[in-house]
């Protein structure tokens, strides 16, 4: 009776976890508190302090960003800096984004001397690292946060601080419209993938801007990460019979789409965001085809921009090949920091810097023009590249860019 | 927004989900059975037997296969002999929190291979044609429906034979009853249980051989979540019996299937709270199991 009773209870204990880990919360939503500025150097280095994930989810984004950093500052560097002062990376491994370790990682790099702060690229993993650095008036980055959570939205007051040089979700899904109208495709089946804000937020604005440009949703499906419902979705998805079927999806449920709705015998062109860009993930069996996706280059060796491409071959020499375009946001996001500090005379005090990222409208940077705004800390406005693949093979298809950024 | 009605194909891929899941409970319900211990590394194990699948995808898939078994039974026989052995007779939550911390040692160990080419996640090339599917008057059955149907079926009927007719499952059922009597009777309970071990380490592979059908990419924590899932249903089925354990874990697949079809589709994000209210449901009302016999007082154990 006894064990019984035990084994009950471990049914219950599974049972409200997996409920509570399905209801996960945000983590903390408060905003950080803003204190003192940090004091403005004028001379001797400028200290990047990066808290990046070496081994855990966000490895394989915080990675090649990191690594493609590097690659910008040594060039930036060897052409004498920025107005006469040295970059430098301090870095700090998060190790998996454990949240006491990131307050770790954040302590220490700013004791150390650090100017600006450079976090992981997911808002609710980097949160810890952000209050730390903008608390004490540091100005703090994200490589490749795509959501508009990265500043005031989230952070409050203090959020002026912060900034992600990704592209915020709006924006995208924007520009997978403008591009799926392009090509002709009037009605779109829309499969949500509700684990990722970003992901959501994706197909909202891809709805908005298609339907405004005239075009039909006839059908919505919603899946998520961990439910064990991808099949589902994909058997509804299959007798939908749009021109597209839309998504924004990475980690196993892409593939469970993608050559699920292949192996229904399915032809239908799929979209996606920049969440699934590469082909790391195809299977040969149905092999992937008719496949699209926007990011922020291409890896497959045929960028448009020769020096995107020599930052590959670079980043390729010194054994981290990118998988994904994600890279090149971390090269971007060193070209738009140097761009601030020289708007703000050379001072790294966070607010000064903030003032003159607001500020920034197609300024020029190795991931395309960014803009900034004092409400949108991430990047809009910038020219995709829509990469496509047949067969397994990736190729560049062509740029594309959004008109507008709805309101979802 | 109103429920949705319920189709033929939901019901097909309700059933999908559901032969999925039973056969993951043959395999818990059986270590269960012998040792008594609901092993949360269970699906570390399938996780290393997709790992196989994804990093043997090159040769052919019988060798690819091949690979998978033996791999998931030696790390199987490993783990028996390294850690589960060591703590035979210890109290239940012990052993229950040896296997949570296994699973997480195998996930990190994983996370550690995987990451090394700058991407999380290996893809399994080998198998995805049995996601093809039949068309049966407009409904499409997935070929690997039936391959875990019939899988389901024959592994239990295999085991019944097994734990009916042969002396080492005779052997079985005595451990299984009263481990230390059996052992006093001259029942050799390190041979008993690493057959166990070696029986539900031939049932994860063909695990993840099935699930990499259907979800082709493999990370560290693959498994994980349907493990969880399905020890919740093979205690809602009925954990003291093979068969009840594995009508439950082909209830709460087909449960799943069945209330992510009904709801809307914007509130499918509440699947797992409908799934487990319905479970809390089911265990306030039968505590015994689902389909554990009325009034039933001995119990079969495997």
């Amino acid at each position: 009776m006894r064990g019984r009773i035990g084994w009950r209870a471990v049914a219950l204990f599974a049972a409200l976890a997996l409920g509570a880990a399905a209801c996960g919360g945000d983590g903390d939503d408060e905003a950080a508190e803003q204190t003192t500025g940090a004091e403005t150097t004028a001379e001797g280095p400028i200290t990047i302090g990066w808290a990046f994930d070496s081994s855990g989810q966000m490895a394989p984004f915080d990675g090649p960003a990191l690594a493609a950093a590097q690659i910008r500052v040594d060039q930036i560097n060897a052409d004498g800096g920025v107005d006469g002062r040295d970059l430098r990376i301090e870095t700090c491994d998060t190790q998996n984004n454990d949240p006491s370790r990131a307050r770790v990682c954040a302590t220490t790099l700013l004791e150390g001397g650090a100017d600006i702060v450079f976090v992981t690229c997911d808002v609710d993993f980097a949160t810890p690292v952000v209050q730390e650095a903008i608390s004490q008036g540091t100005l703090a980055i994200a490589p490749c946060i795509g959501t508009d959570q990265m500043g005031p939205k989230r952070f409050g007051e203090a959020g002026r601080l912060a900034f992600s040089f990704g592209n915020v979700a709006q924006d995208e899904g924007s520009a997978m419209a403008e591009f799926a109208w392009e090509q002709g495709w009037r009605t779109a089946a829309l499969a949500t993938n509700t684990l990722l804000v970003y992901f959501q937020n994706v197909v909202q604005a891809f709805e908005a801007r298609f339907t405004e440009l005239g075009g039909e949703i006839v059908a919505k499906e919603t899946y998520a990460t961990g439910a064990d419902n991808v099949d589902a979705a994909v058997s509804r998805l299959n007798q939908a019979n749009a021109d597209v079927v839309v998504t924004s999806t990475a980690f196993g449920e892409l593939p469970a789409l993608v050559s699920g709705l292949r192996a229904l015998g399915s032809e239908t062109p799929i979209l996606n965001s920049w969440a699934g860009d590469g082909t790391y993930w195809v299977t040969d069996d149905p092999p992937v085809t008719n496949y699209y996706s926007v990011t922020y280059a291409s890896v497959f060796g045929d960028d448009p921009s020769e020096e995107v491409r020599e930052l590959i071959q670079a980043l390729t020499d010194a054994g981290s090949q990118p998988g994904t375009g994600g890279f090149l946001a971390g090269a971007g996001a060193i070209d738009g920091v140097v761009e601030a500090i020289r708007r703000a005379d050379g001072s790294t005090e966070g607010e000064a810097l903030a003032d003159e990222l607001e500020g920034f409208e197609d300024v020029e940077t190795i991931s395309g023009n960014v803009n900034f705004s004092p409400e949108l800390h991430t990047v809009f406005g910038r020219e995709y590249r829509v990469v496509e693949i047949q067969g397994n093979q990736g190729k560049y298809f062509g740029p594309i860019t959004a008109k507008t950024v709805p309101e979802i | 927004m109103p429920l949705a009605v319920v189709d033929a194909q939901t019901l097909v891929d309700s059933v999908a989900l559901g032969a999925v899941y039973a056969l993951m409970a043959v395999g818990i319900g059986l270590v269960f059975g012998v040792l008594r211990l609901v092993n949360f590394a269970y699906g570390q194990l399938v996780m290393a037997g997709a790992y196989t699948l994804a990093f043997t995808s090159h040769f052919h898939p019988a060798v690819s296969i091949a690979a998978c078994f033996a791999v998931v039974i030696a790390l199987s026989t490993a783990i028996d002999l390294a850690v589960f052995r060591p703590l035979r007779g210890q109290s239940p939550a012990v052993m229950l929190v040896t296997t949570f911390a296994l699973a997480f040692l195998l996930q990190a160990v994983a996370r550690i291979v995987d990451v090394r080419d700058g991407t999380i996640g290996e893809p399994v090339r080998v198998v995805g044609r049995l996601n093809r599917a039949v068309d049966v008057a407009g409904v499409n059955v997935r070929q690997v429906t039936i391959l875990a149907i019939v899988l389901g079926v024959v592994m239990l009927g295999l085991l019944a034979l097994l734990l009916g007719r042969t002396t080492i499952g005779l052997h079985m059922r005595a451990a299984a009853a009263d481990f230390r009597t059996a052992r006093l009777l001259g029942v050799r309970s390190d041979r008993v249980i690493g057959f166990a071990v070696f029986l539900s380490a031939v049932l994860a592979a063909l695990v993840a051989v099935v699930l990499t059908v259907r979800r082709p990419l493999v990370t560290p924590a693959y498994g994980l979540q349907e493990t969880i899932v399905v020890l919740v249903g093979v205690v809602v089925g009925g954990l003291d019996r093979l068969w009840t354990a594995t009508l439950g874990g082909f209830a709460i697949g087909f449960a799943t299937g069945l209330i992510n079809g009904v709801l809307p589709t914007d509130k499918t994000i509440f699947l797992p709270t409908a799934v487990f209210t319905l479970v809390i449901l089911v265990l306030l009302l039968r505590p015994g199991g689902l389909f554990a016999p009325r009034g039933a007082a001995t119990v079969e154990r495997v």
